[in-house]
């Protein structure tokens, strides 16, 4: 904080300046973030469908999309299958970036050069990674298949078999997200003080239990937010079902989100769609609060 | 014959706007005066075999006329759900748009796209000799609203049969079967092909799969318009389920239920599949010139159920949505896509047969011209045109199927991939339809 | 701030030296095999791009072509990498504008509700793109907004403008804050004295926030998905429609695919140590 030497006029124009500066970014946010928000809340609250007209200002019903919501078996169905989707992305990628992050924590030139490869699954444009993943999954033209079948190992169609669908959209997610949380682990394993390492290795402990009782303990809280984050993250998954599965077989890749495109933009339950959206802000804005506690201040990764 | 159609609304129309249109085709305007210069016309339709030939005579229509077309033409289920949602929130982007078959009934009910008879009826925008009742009323018809008013002009009438990529194969194997235990029964015979699936479809189940259900005496709604209860899980809807499922999981490619259209096409086109239930349009593509079963391929109507013979009749139509703010070039552009000449000429340039237009289908050269490696598939279509008459399409003519079709889709997903049985499944569509409805404000 | 080192030198250690350096060649040769594993489903799509015709499982590799690239160019896909181009540009640019003197106050003044603005930030980065989506497609269909670049910049600026206060607030942190208070002391108001020397010492991490904004708007699907049809549509838009409408020409596809990738890619060699900089500060967003 600045000086107790300079004068409280002076404090009280910095106050002035700074508010000044933030101002202008706080007047954008809430046009562009606060008053869409309100809005969606608003029209959660009516039964709003163009094909009826005069739905729009309609609040005889306010709760009434949020009632339907509990009622409806597809919507629960998607929230089950966004958990099974959420869980097991998250925890491969935990497990994939932290791996690598081990791997790949080592000062080497050719090493650093490798991290920069790893990372680009996460960077490429979501709708890439669809269009990589359709031509590995359709059996036709896909290498994979191809080579399986050669080898005698022959794999049917994973993205059309309800038994499978979702683990093969999980494996394309995963593809796509684990350099985040490996990027993030690295950063947190070097933090690792260096004193605790070179005594552990004096004593002579294994890679085993240095992992476990030197490095996991330093590394413990970014590993939380980081599975916080792809959790949030998670809940937004779009593209890869838009591409793959089109939320099929028969819903079995159909999580929250893609339900509430398909209600909202495909079938004009625009106020039914606003109450899942509301519900899916709401569901996030929790998770914030816990990054937002768990984290520092507001810096995720500040040590 | 020079007349005025420029309105406020065509930006730089011009006064000497002329009649260039009544002679698509043909010579430019007299007087060189191009009236709907500076106009940007934004069309669209879903990407099937009709609107790509189309594309090869839109630059004759901008020459002609100076209007600018934007022609965007995605797949199906895409250009459907943009095109619901610009219509029902009243949208300007387009100006003519595809009046989908399964979305008919929901957007011309709502009152979404223009009914054309002010068009097509005043003389100073269409002459007399254009033929706004030359199209059959079969197909016609399901473009109507309520007051009988045509809203969309029927660029195809597509019906539903099948056909075979080998014919000698199916010949060995008794023929081209009449009935669907004969075809089930075929395929067993036939059995596990080196490269080539039995049987394959396209997975927008809402549509292929409806000529089955209602063979085997099953319905979708249990009497529309008037009484739009689903029946979906009556007996005969779930043995047509049994059956069709059984069809795509046991004689199907691998992966059946991600099949599109236009990759089904592509394998027939290749001789990957020995047989399909398709639309005429799809299949006829099997005698084309890129394709490599052009010399073997066979049709036959579609096969009969234990409750007779449904094969169904789809029409597509040009349209122009309540918000378009360019109303009259839009009609221009229907008007000269849908003349009788155009349609003449695509029949004869690309050879494009599923039209609508009685005075083409009455003609000489469309019935050899769909004699097809000695198959009458012009008879087929007549007959089915015919059959398909009698009533059975009065489904797709409600608002509300485009939900229930999702539904239907997701019953075959669940029964092919095996996550329901068809009795499960059919009963889950059935409930799931009743709960969209009731969102939808049907009273039941 | 968290600073990985790409390349930093290694410590000297002194232990069984040989033992360690048969490791390290190990790992290294591991970690190399590794990374062609994962990449390979990428590489398998770049080199169909260059296939000729309708066998796709072979190797292009023997005969390239280029046949998939012109057909593009040729088409409507242009248009949309322009779109594309414009719509990330200009909404990146716009976000830094207005977004780093709110991250520099943000990171400078404690103000009571300093903590609620912190948070309310973030929970506009988690928020799920349906949620603005719905709203936005009704209003822009009043405001006129709908299928135009403008619209794109601005639903962009949900991300983008909460990416720029959040990211760029973490690298202001990390600058001193006795320069500044003795260039105030030298008469500088606060804001000349951000410019003057705030601002130059946090180059590396605008070009971080920079990059990250740019990919963030350039990757977007759902928003342009949703609200442009023909005359705004982005690349990654037109891929999809490209892809259905071309009949599955898996070559076309995969080159309009590289296409997409290619000015990401670009970005994450040439400024890999910003982009680093940028991930770990911002957390990434989808």
């Amino acid at each position: 904080m600045a000086a107790g030497s300079l004068s409280t006029g002076w404090e009280a124009h910095r106050g002035r300046a700074f508010a000044l500066g933030l101002a202008p970014a706080l007047v954008v946010l809430a046009v562009t973030t606060l008053v869409p928000a309100i809005y969606l809340i608003v029209t959660s609250l009516t039964p709003l469908n163009p094909v009826n007209p005069g739905t729009a200002f309609d609040f005889s019903r306010p709760w009434g999309n949020y009632v339907s919501a509990l009622t409806d078996a597809r919507f629960l169905h998607s929230l089950w299958v966004q958990a099974q989707l959420s869980v097991v992305t998250v925890m491969m990628q935990l497990l994939v970036g932290l791996g690598l992050a081990l791997l790949l924590d080592l000062p080497s030139r050719l090493i650093g050069a490798l991290r920069t490869g790893f990372l680009l699954p996460m960077v490429l444009p979501p709708i890439v990674v669809a269009v990589i993943w359709k031509v590995l999954f359709t059996p036709d033209v896909s290498p994979l298949h191809h080579t399986l079948a050669a080898i005698g190992l022959p794999v049917h169609s994973l993205i059309t078999s309800g038994g499978t669908a979702l683990w093969a959209i999980a494996f394309a997610d995963s593809w796509e997200w684990f350099p985040f949380t490996m990027l993030m682990l690295l950063a947190a394993l070097q933090m690792v003080p260096r004193e605790p390492i070179e005594a552990a290795t004096i004593d002579g402990a294994g890679s085993l239990q240095m992992f476990w009782y030197v490095r996991l303990p330093y590394i413990r809280q970014a590993l939380v937010v980081t599975a916080i984050f792809r959790l949030i993250d998670s809940i937004k998954a779009f593209p890869l079902i838009y591409i793959l599965t089109d939320g099929g077989p028969a819903r079995a890749t159909e999580v929250t989100n893609y339900f509430a495109f398909v209600q909202t933009f495909n079938f004009s339950y625009w106020g039914y769609g606003s109450a899942i959206a509301t519900l899916m802000v709401a569901g996030a804005l929790i998770l914030s609060l816990v990054v937002s506690r768990l984290g520092t201040d507001h810096g995720v990764v500040e040590h | 014959m020079i007349r005025r159609i420029g309105r406020r609304e065509l930006i730089g129309g011009g006064a000497a706007a002329a009649s260039l249109l009544v002679l698509p085709g043909k010579a430019p305007a007299q007087g060189g005066a191009k009236p709907l210069a500076g106009v940007n016309l934004n069309v669209s339709c879903w990407s099937a075999a009709y609107p790509k030939y189309l594309a090869d005579y839109i630059p004759e229509f901008e020459k002609q006329t100076g209007a600018k077309v934007t022609y965007d033409t995605p797949s199906f289920p895409v250009y459907n759900q943009r095109m619901d949602v610009e219509l029902s929130t009243g949208g300007s982007t387009y100006d003519v748009i595809n009046v989908t078959f399964i979305y008919s009934g929901r957007w011309i009910g709502a009152g979404w796209v223009t009914p054309l008879d002010d068009f097509i009826k005043n003389p100073k925008k269409t002459p007399a000799d254009w033929g706004g009742d030359d199209f059959l009323e079969g197909v016609a018809g399901q473009l109507r609203d309520k007051q009988g008013r045509l809203c969309g002009i029927p660029w195809i009438a597509d019906i539903f049969m099948a056909g075979t990529t080998h014919n000698e194969i199916v010949q060995k194997l008794g023929g081209m079967p009449d009935t669907l235990d004969g075809l089930e029964a075929m395929l067993k015979k036939a059995g596990k092909m080196p490269e080539m699936a039995g049987f394959i479809a396209e997975n927008h189940y809402g549509w292929t799969f409806i000529s089955f259900l209602m063979s085997y005496g099953g319905m979708v709604f249990r009497n529309p318009p008037d009484d739009l209860t689903p029946v979906l899980d009556t007996p005969e809807a779930i043995a047509a389920a049994d059956y069709y499922g059984n069809l795509l999981r046991t004689y199907g490619p691998d992966g059946v239920l991600s099949y599109v259209y236009d990759q089904v096409v592509q394998m027939l086109k290749q001789g990957k599949a020995l047989y399909s239930t398709n639309n005429q349009m799809f299949l006829v593509q099997m005698a084309g010139k890129d394709s490599k079963v052009a010399e073997t391929c066979g049709f036959s109507m579609f096969p009969a159920g234990p409750k007779g013979r449904r094969p169904q009749v789809a029409t597509h139509g040009w349209g122009i949505p309540a918000g378009s703010k360019q109303k009259d070039a839009a009609w221009e552009f229907i008007k000269w896509a849908m003349s009788k000449q155009m349609t003449e000429r695509m029949f004869k340039e690309k050879n494009y047969s599923s039209v609508a237009r009685r005075s083409v289908i009455e003609g000489p050269d469309f019935k050899k011209a769909l004699t097809l490696n000695g198959f009458d598939v012009g008879k087929m279509y007549v007959d089915t045109i015919e059959l398909a008459g009698k009533g059975y399409m009065k489904y797709r003519t409600v608002p509300v199927y485009p939900q229930v079709d999702r539904e239907i889709d997701a019953a075959i997903q669940a029964i092919v991939s095996q996550q329901k049985s068809a009795k499960e499944a059919m009963q889950t569509a059935q409930a799931n339809s009743l709960e969209q409805l009731k969102r939808a404000g049907v009273k039941l | 701030m968290a600073s990985l080192s790409i390349s930093a030198a290694a410590p000297a250690r002194s232990r069984p030296r040989r033992r360690r350096a048969w490791r390290r060649v190990a790992v290294q040769v591991f970690a190399v095999l590794l990374l062609i594993v994962t990449l390979a489903p990428l590489l398998w799509m770049v080199q169909m791009s260059f296939h000729p015709s309708t066998d796709v499982l072979s190797l292009s590799l023997v005969h390239p072509t280029f046949e998939n690239y012109r057909a593009l160019w040729t088409g409507r896909f242009p248009a949309s990498f322009g779109n594309s181009m414009i719509a990330s540009s200009v909404s990146t640019l716009l976000a830094l504008v207005v977004g780093a003197p709110a991250a520099y106050s943000l990171s400078r003044w404690r103000f009571r509700a300093r903590h609620k603005v912190a948070l309310w930030i973030l929970a506009t980065r988690m928020a799920p793109p349906i949620a603005f989506t719905i709203p936005y497609f009704l209003a822009y269909r009043y405001l006129h907004l709908f299928d135009t670049v403008t619209g794109l910049i601005v639903i962009y600026l949900t991300f983008n403008l909460p990416l720029v206060i959040w990211t760029m607030s973490t690298f202001f942190d990390s600058v001193p804050r006795s320069l500044e208070e003795a260039a105030w002391t030298d008469g500088c108001d606060v804001w000349q004295a951000f410019f003057r020397i705030t601002l130059p010492l946090s180059v590396p991490g605008l070009a971080a926030t920079t990059i990250l904004c740019f990919i963030l708007s350039w990757n977007d699907f759902f928003f342009a998905l949703i609200l442009t049809r023909t005359s705004a549509m982005t690349a990654p838009v037109a891929i999809v429609n490209f892809m259905q409408y071309e009949g599955w020409e898996w070559g076309k596809i995969a080159a309009a695919g590289t296409l997409v990738m290619l000015p990401v890619v670009a970005f994450t060699f040439v400024v890999r140590a910003y982009l680093i900089h940028g991930l770990m500060a911002g957390g990434v967003k989808e």
